[in-house]
């Protein structure tokens, strides 16, 4: 079954194909069937695969499969591979079975939209080019699934082409992170110079034999690595695109937005986990921009008015929380985290999504309000996602998978009391604005009028991803709770030895107690959202009509003024160079070359006359020239 | 004569059989479809023998021909290629009235000139192939009688072929002088040893080189190209460009082989000029040209510039690459040629640019497949094109040829801009009433739509698995040819 693993990415590229080709003239009954069921056929076999992969795991925990090779030229020699371990099974799992809901749920969310089969068909690529990015063997396989989701992201973003806006959404997203993706690109270059060859594998094994921890090789890669990361995850310095790329319909935001592309940079570092462990200081970095990020998204949130763009910067503050696990060496932790957090945000945008639709494309919270009675289940549902997002304790997924980067950022090697704090201060923001969420959207008086009601193909993703998101949790518990640890278990088949050193020095009551504070600080939260936002809103009202609490909403609102720092310091002086260069002074450099070969064309034409007996005499010419030359010399 | 020479002769007796059938078929009964038929058995029959015929290999028959695997691989080439053109000529010929089963004769022979050449080791045997090769040609070149153009190119080819080999014939004169021989490894022997007089010795390889330049067409030798290859019929002009090249830069590379791989300094210096000159003569005519089939006649002569490159890079990539490099180009010109034949009806062919803009909305096959020709005639990659490229700058680079190689890049440069706007143009809705009938793809026939397309899965397909270590067969080949000298 293993060696089943290429359809995998082949099936919903199918998809695509036939979508791309054929969906015009097929009825949106055999779109969406070919739409969802290629994902759906690849999630089964990715299930399939998974469990011969657990009950019988291949030698090393890894299976390789070679497709072919694309050529190969003086020693250079990139192979088409796909490779399966625990964590790009964990991963492909994600893709495949959160993607198949989504697409699932897109059947109904998407049905009146006339670029139906358009929608699926890049939907089908982006699954596709995630299954490559993460089951890539080697860098170049890794980089085309890569660049393949943005450019997936861009399509998607700009869905509704017609409005400019999303146009310009669209364009952002691609932009900034091709900020990063060059970096990206100069370390993939770095690497394959310095270490000469492609596998990942191969070169984290090389890097350790070449080059010294903390060496500035290893620096300068993993900071390039990082690079690219910290652009595709919508993290510190290059967070700015997210929030506008809620402009794409939502289910795209679910799945690529939230679940899976963003968390591509945290993949990436998992996957070169190696080459971070030798650059203790970048590694560092990366726990730094994980704290900070989140710290600032969750700011943000709280006080933001579209209920997407609140998901938004809590998706990129929730990834804030993955670096911060990678940053302290806790790999395993991380990749927990980005499993339920796929969970539980797709749920949370798919529920928001249901209540989009149902009340006509209105996404301010304030203009929704009582939904609770209005549509049950989605309220239902939105409320174990919001308990998940918020970590409530012992209960949902969301606090097992946060609580064990808080644990490692506290006690492991990496980590320190101030990131520990940091990542508690987080928590105690999630729960207050996702808690604000639900109060004003979702209790309280009825203000908007609900249009249509979601149909059971987007009720039925809902709750089998509120399942997941309650009970996922489970399969990892913390050491003092109970012997389950089935993720991490599977995940040091991949990270071996690193990060998980620290247990030793760590006491059992320690770590009750710090547990004990952030369910503490959790539960806070709910409850200072209650009195805030339902109880009694008039003393917000008052804050924020302050100036300094005007002016405070404001910032926060754009989201700490980023764009408005980088419009002055990048965007405005580019465009003025533009402005200057209109007339491109390099184009004329291309120019000149192009109307130098056309003379060479006019100055050439004359000896093509049709002239046989000019013909000959450049044959005698020739030969006179051939006879002076070679007897001659 | 014993069993062993009839076996390795096999090709040759079987396509010499081949065109006595055709003949008899002909003088019994005139029928299009069964003397393509019997042409196209021959050619498959012949190259389905050569693996047999690789057992016996090296098999020198008589001291002028010697069957060994190089040459079986370059005749499985042209077997190929030339079945490729059979079947392109029966679309071609099967919407056209007249005499058409000569055609068909003509091209036997002149594919088995082709195989004479690959395994010529002597100055005999290089003269008969050649003329075999393109004697039938100049017939080839005019068979469409009454088009002024056809037979003003057959003319042109016939005068100028008639002049390149009587340079031919004086070059080996003067070579039979200096050493007394007409073996070619004798006479590069005792070229290097220095035991002929020289003067004749280099004019001799001088006046041969222009023969071979001729045939090559490159540059000051190319002249007839473009005329040749436009008044022709389609299917004849595939032929020229690759059948007739294919057998010659086999001799070539044979001879480069038998001088052990190295090219004195002195002619290095000569044909880098040569070939500089051919690459950039050959895109700069092509570029403001209009003519579809002028363009590609164009192209063929920087693209001969650039296999020149491999030779000259030397060394042990010198043969991989020509080989790669030369099999890449044949495959893309069938298919270019395939393609402006497939669209070809009674009236005409499609000659001009515009004949193919808003070819996409008529024929999509088509311009999708023309697209992907042209782009692999430009190099881009994951073309079978790109990787012929890429072993021309590896080879030269490895040998820091860095002339050549700038001259290379320029020229490629050039070259894509010469081509894309062949494949926008297909896609551009036109106004113009096209020349082009829109039913014109389904008339020609299937089999040439059949065979462009079998091009087109090669290109894409096909390559990935060429390279060496995923191809021990050809990989075989070519060593046991490198090592059988």
């Amino acid at each position: 079954m293993l060696s089943l693993l290429w359809l995998v990415p082949t099936l919903p590229f199918l998809g695509f194909l036939i979508l791309l080709l054929f969906g015009d003239r097929m009825t949106k009954t055999l779109v969406g069937i070919i739409g969802a069921g290629s994902v759906g056929l690849s999630a089964l076999l990715t299930m399939v695969i998974g469990y011969q992969f657990l009950a019988s795991p291949p030698p090393d925990h890894a299976f390789t499969q070679v497709l072919w090779t694309w050529f190969e030229v003086g020693g250079f020699r990139p192979e088409i591979a796909f490779r399966l371990d625990a964590l790009s099974l964990v991963m492909a799992s994600v893709v495949t079975f959160v993607g198949f809901l989504i697409h699932l749920y897109s059947i109904g969310y998407m049905h009146e939209d006339s670029s139906f089969s358009r929608f699926f068909a890049e939907m089908n690529l982006f699954v596709c080019m995630m299954l490559v990015l993460v089951l890539g063997d080697n860098l170049l396989l890794l980089y085309v699934g890569w660049e393949g989701v943005g450019l997936c992201s861009y399509l998607l973003i700009g869905f509704w082409y017609q409005e400019p806006a999303n146009c310009t959404a669209a364009q952002k997203a691609f932009i900034v992170t091709r900020v990063g993706d060059t970096a990206m690109a100069i370390g993939f270059f770095l690497l394959v110079t310095q270490l000469g060859t492609l596998q990942v594998q191969d070169l984290m094994h090389k890097a350790g034999e070449m080059w010294e921890p903390g060496s500035g090789m290893a620096v300068a890669a993993t900071l390039l690595l990082l690079g690219g990361a910290v652009g595709k995850s919508g993290q510190l310095p290059l967070q700015t695109w997210l929030p506008d790329a809620m402009a794409g319909p939502t289910p795209v935001s679910a799945l690529i937005h939230a679940a899976t592309m963003v968390t591509a940079g945290v993949y990436l570092i998992a996957r070169t986990h190696a080459l971070f462990a030798l650059a203790p200081s970048v590694q560092f970095l990366v726990a730094v921009i994980g704290a900070l990020t989140l710290l600032l998204a969750g700011f943000s949130a709280l006080v933001q008015t579209d209920i997407k763009r609140i998901l938004a910067y809590s998706t990129i503050s929730q990834i804030g929380y993955m670096f911060l696990a990678l940053g302290v060496g806790a790999w395993s932790a991380g990749m927990f985290h980005f499993m339920t957090h796929a969970f539980f945000k797709a749920l949370l945008f798919l529920a928001a999504g249901a209540v989009i639709h149902a009340l006509h494309h209105e996404q301010n919270i304030f203009k929704m309000g009582g939904l609770a009675k209005q549509l049950p289940v989605v309220f239902w549902t939105f409320l174990i996602g919001a308990g998940c997002l918020a970590s409530i304790p012992l209960i949902t997924s969301g606090f097992y998978s946060k609580d064990a980067i808080l644990w490692y950022a506290f006690s492991s090697e990496g980590g320190s009391i101030w990131l520990w704090m940091a990542g508690l201060a987080g928590a105690f923001f999630t729960s207050i604005y996702t808690f604000r969420m639900v109060f004003i959207a979702f209790l309280g008086e009825p203000k908007g009028h609900i249009h249509h009601r979601p149909g059971p193909v987007m009720l039925v993703p809902l709750v089998v991803l509120a399942f997941l998101a309650l009970f996922s949790g489970f399969i990892e518990l913390p050491h003092n709770f109970a012997p389950v640890q089935m993720f991490s278990n599977l995940m040091d088949t991949v990270f071996h030895s690193h990060g998980h050193s620290h247990e030793e020095h760590s006491s059992a009551a320690l770590e009750g107690i710090l547990q004990l504070t952030a369910g503490i600080v959790s539960l806070i939260g709910v409850a200072a959202a209650y009195f805030l936002f339902l109880k009694d809103p008039s003393k917000v009202e008052k804050i924020s009509s302050t100036p300094a609490g005007s002016f405070l909403q404001g910032f926060l609102l754009r989201g700490w003024d980023f764009d408005r720092l980088y419009d002055t310091l990048f965007v405005n002086p580019l465009m003025a160079l533009a402005r200057i260069n209109k007339g491109d002074i390099v184009d004329s450099l291309y120019n000149g070359l192009a109307s130098l070969t056309q003379m060479g064309h006019y100055r050439l034409k004359w000896i093509q006359n049709g002239a046989v007996r000019w013909y000959a005499a450049g044959l005698a010419l020739g030969a006179v020239i051939l006879l002076g030359v070679f007897i001659f010399t | 004569m014993n069993s062993a020479d009839i076996i390795a002769l096999l090709p040759l007796i079987l396509l010499t059989l081949a065109t006595i059938a055709v003949m008899l078929a002909i003088s019994f009964k005139r029928s299009h479809g069964l003397a393509a038929g019997l042409t196209a058995l021959g050619f498959t029959a012949t190259f389905l023998l050569l693996p047999a015929i690789s057992r016996v290999a090296p098999h020198p028959v008589t001291p002028i021909y010697l069957v060994d695997t190089f040459g079986l691989f370059f005749s499985g080439l042209l077997l190929a290629a030339s079945l490729v053109v059979t079947l392109l000529a029966y679309g071609y010929y099967e919407t056209r009235s007249g005499f058409r089963e000569e055609f068909y004769l003509l091209l036997l022979m002149s594919a088995m000139g082709g195989l004479v050449l690959v395994g010529s080791t002597h100055l005999v045997s290089l003269f008969i192939g050649l003329e075999l090769l393109s004697v039938p040609l100049y017939t080839m070149v005019g068979f469409s009688r009454t088009a002024r153009r056809s037979l003003e190119a057959a003319l042109k080819y016939l005068v100028l072929a008639g002049v390149s080999s009587a340079f031919l014939l004086f070059g080996m004169a003067l070579l039979f002088a200096a050493t007394g021989s007409m073996d070619f490894s004798r006479i590069l022997e005792m070229g290097r040893s220095g035991d002929a007089s020289s003067t004749p010795l280099m004019a001799g390889l001088a006046l041969i080189g222009v023969a071979v330049g001729f045939k090559l067409a490159i540059v000051p030798f190319h002249l007839w190209t473009p005329d040749v290859y436009e008044g022709a019929p389609a299917p004849t002009t595939s032929f020229v460009a690759t059948v007739s090249k294919g057998a010659m830069t086999a001799v070539l590379l044979r001879l480069y082989l038998l001088a052990g791989g190295v090219i004195p300094d002195s002619t290095v210096t000569i044909f880098s000029i040569l070939a500089i000159l051919s690459m950039f003569t050959g895109n700069l005519l092509a570029l403001m040209q209009n003519n579809v089939k002028r363009v590609l006649a164009y192209s063929s002569i920087s693209h001969l510039g650039y296999l020149l490159v491999a030779f000259l890079a030397g060394g042990e990539y010198a043969v991989e690459a020509v080989t790669f490099y030369l099999t890449a180009y044949m495959v893309t010109s069938l298919g270019t040629f395939g393609i402006i034949a497939l669209l070809s009806d009674r009236e005409g062919e499609p000659e001009l640019l515009q004949d193919y803009s808003g070819l996409f909305w008529r024929n999509p096959v088509a311009a999708g497949l023309f697209s992907l020709f042209l782009l692999s005639l430009a190099g881009i990659p994951m073309t079978a094109g790109f990787i012929g490229k890429f072993y021309l700058f590896a080879a030269g680079v490895d040998h820091s040829a860095w002339l050549l190689i700038g001259s290379l890049v320029i020229n490629s440069a050039i070259g894509l801009f010469l081509l894309p706007p062949d494949c926008r143009f297909h896609v551009c809705r036109s106004r113009r009433k096209s020349h082009t009938n829109p039913s014109a793809g389904k008339r020609s026939g299937k089999p040439a739509r059949a065979d462009a397309r079998f091009c087109g899965y090669f290109l894409v397909w096909g390559l990935p698995r060429v390279p060496d270590s995923s191809d021990p067969q050809r990989d075989n080949r070519l060593n046991s040819a490198y090592h059988s000298f």
